[in-house]
């Protein structure tokens, strides 16, 4: 265990050996969240509503995907794709690793260095802007958050395990990669809340994995979910869970027929 | 049993060929031509414990794809590797523990941190007593003389410093067996002899067993006794190095300086010249007849020095890959 704890730490002092890179990063995240909290600030009416949300509302969620992603959307993953293919898999096969705890610790470690500077930067953002946000106070449905917050962390971890993977069959990963990550930033309500849509679109959403990323937590964080769809909710994410796990483990083994450990 | 064997050892890998130019990739994009290279092509050999053994052969002669194999990297297209009783395609923890690889063109530790912290990743990796890590870690930079740079990130260091830390972070939990691909390459002679001094010392001292790849024949030269020659995936020979010379280069050199001026003529009469730089004059004579030569030698020319030697082991290397496969080279 205490190899996965310096091995998540190291990513950590990765991270700040290119500060610059890293803060820029940073930045590009903050112009992307003020540029959709003002078109909404614009869009909705001070005293009207759109679609049922009124700009308090819609400024509240805005403000509150910035949170939420931060936990569930970063991740170190973007590597796993690059490694196969020029051949550094190889330093994790010889070594004695278990790959996806590897990864996992990989990711953990990015993830509190991003968490790291989002709280800053919503602080900061909350200070200046004073946007509605949103304290929620009853217990149970901040436990029903935290709980769906994991089950997103460990979505979004498979899903980038499965796209990097592909390196093993085709040295085109940057292409499903984007894609991916458009589809994700769309349909998992990053840039506004999924019940503007029509119902059936919702219906459709509900079924598939994307919305349980952003969009699913955060709603259970405003309390706007009822139980009961909490509960759907769960299920749901663990069902897509184990999908993406056994298919993960059999592309992983199938992949590692095929390596060809290239790079020199 | 052997600590490493393998039998009818074959991989292939499946390439795609395109065209030359745009339409040649467009091409490409609705109908790929595949093809199979055989990287190794059936080869078998063994390894006792304690040998430090040299893989030599041009590039893409199937050497790196050998030691990938014996290390768990690749999966064999078909025949058998065992190393330590284990397969190593299953890359069990306990076979990781006890093998260890250096790439010379590959970094394992990690780029943008100090070494020691990606020794002390490795000290927990490979569960290595706080005691045994400390001891081993200053025998090994003080053996390297690289102690002083240790906390400085590794994408500062030279190549020569970065190597030896390479060597350190493999070596640091005591492998049974050590697997080196090029790691001399791109160094200076002075790195380059030092390294070569280090393997020689590690394997004599904890017995661990050495396997090689080099293109610098002088590395095989210094440290291996036997020698396996790999070209187009096949063995072409497995033995003593004294051997493959005996072998492959019938004949020796014979060095003299000459007292008499004598044309070249004459002298070709005695055997092939090598060089011809009067005084000097080095032959090339068939090994049985290097008394007949010398005896001529020293009656016509007033032989002030004389020498007999093997030719350089680089020459006779590159004479057998040249000859079995002319267009390369």
């Amino acid at each position: 265990m205490q190899t996965y704890i310096l091995i998540a730490k190291s990513v950590w002092d990765q991270k700040f050996a290119y500060r610059l890179n890293f803060i820029l990063w940073r930045v590009r995240n903050v112009i992307q969240f003020l540029a959709t909290y003002y078109l909404w600030f614009s869009v909705v009416p001070v005293n009207g509503s759109i679609a049922g949300y009124s700009q308090h509302m819609m400024l509240t969620y805005v403000l509150g995907t910035l949170l939420v992603s931060a936990f569930t959307l970063t991740t170190a993953l973007g590597d796993v794709g690059p490694e196969i293919q020029n051949g550094d898999l190889s330093n994790s096969l010889i070594r004695p690793l278990n790959y996806f705890m590897y990864w996992m610790a990989k990711d953990a470690g990015d993830k509190a260095a991003n968490l790291f500077f989002s709280v800053i930067e919503i602080a900061l953002i909350i200070l200046l802007l004073r946007p509605p946000f949103y304290w929620q106070t009853n217990p149970w449905y901040l436990l029903a958050s935290v709980i769906c917050i994991l089950l997103a962390i460990v979505m979004n971890f498979l899903i980038n395990m499965i796209l990097g993977f592909i390196a093993f069959w085709s040295p085109e990963i940057w292409a499903p990669r984007f894609l991916t990550m458009i589809i994700i930033q769309f349909l998992g309500g990053s840039l506004f809340p999924l019940d503007i849509f029509p119902k059936i679109m919702v219906q459709i959403f509900q079924v598939l994995p994307f919305q349980y990323l952003v969009y699913f937590p955060l709603k259970v964080y405003l309390g706007q979910i009822p139980l009961m769809q909490i509960l759907i909710g769960f299920v749901t994410m663990i069902v897509w869970i184990g999908i993406m796990w056994i298919s993960c483990q059999m592309i992983w083994r199938k992949g590692l027929y095929v390596y060809s450990a290239e790079g020199r | 049993m052997s600590l490493i064997s393998v039998n009818h050892f074959s991989k292939y890998y499946t390439v795609y060929k395109k065209e030359p130019g745009f339409m040649g990739s467009v091409k490409s994009l609705l109908v790929r031509k595949y093809e199979e290279v055989k990287a190794v092509d059936d080869i078998s050999f063994s390894v006792e414990s304690g040998e430090l053994i040299g893989f030599i052969g041009p590039n893409g002669a199937g050497k790196t794809t050998t030691l990938k194999s014996l290390t768990g990297l690749l999966y064999p297209t078909k025949g058998e590797v065992s190393v330590l009783g284990y397969t190593p395609f299953e890359r069990k923890h306990a076979f990781l523990k006890e093998i260890s690889l250096v790439m010379g063109q590959k970094n394992q530790l990690l780029w943008d941190l100090p070494a020691i912290d990606s020794f002390i990743l490795n000290k927990e990796m490979y569960g290595i007593a706080d005691k045994t890590f400390k001891s081993q870690l200053n025998e090994l930079t003080e053996l390297l003389d690289v102690k002083a740079f240790l906390e400085i990130p590794i994408r500062k260091l030279s190549l020569g410093q970065r190597m030896k830390m390479e060597l350190i972070g493999a070596l640091i939990h005591n492998p049974k067996v050590l697997f080196l691909d090029e790691p001399t390459i791109g160094l200076d002679v002075v790195v380059q002899k030092n390294l070569r001094e280090f393997i020689a010392e590690y394997n004599k001292k904890y017995e661990a067993t050495i396997l090689l790849t080099s293109h610098y024949m002088k590395d095989v030269e210094a440290l291996c006794k036997r020698v396996i020659m790999i070209n187009h995936g096949k063995i072409l020979f497995d033995g003593e190095l004294s051997k493959l010379i005996e072998q492959y280069a019938p004949t020796k050199e014979v060095s003299a300086v000459l007292g008499n001026k004598i044309s070249e003529k004459d002298i070709v009469k005695i055997g092939e010249v090598k060089r011809y730089l009067a005084p000097q004059i080095t032959l090339r004579i068939p090994r049985a007849h290097i008394g007949d030569a010398v005896k001529k030698l020293i009656e016509i020319g007033n032989v002030e020095d004389l020498s007999v030697q093997d030719p350089d082991i680089e020459d006779v290397i590159r004479d057998i890959f040249s000859a079995k496969n002319p267009q390369e080279s």
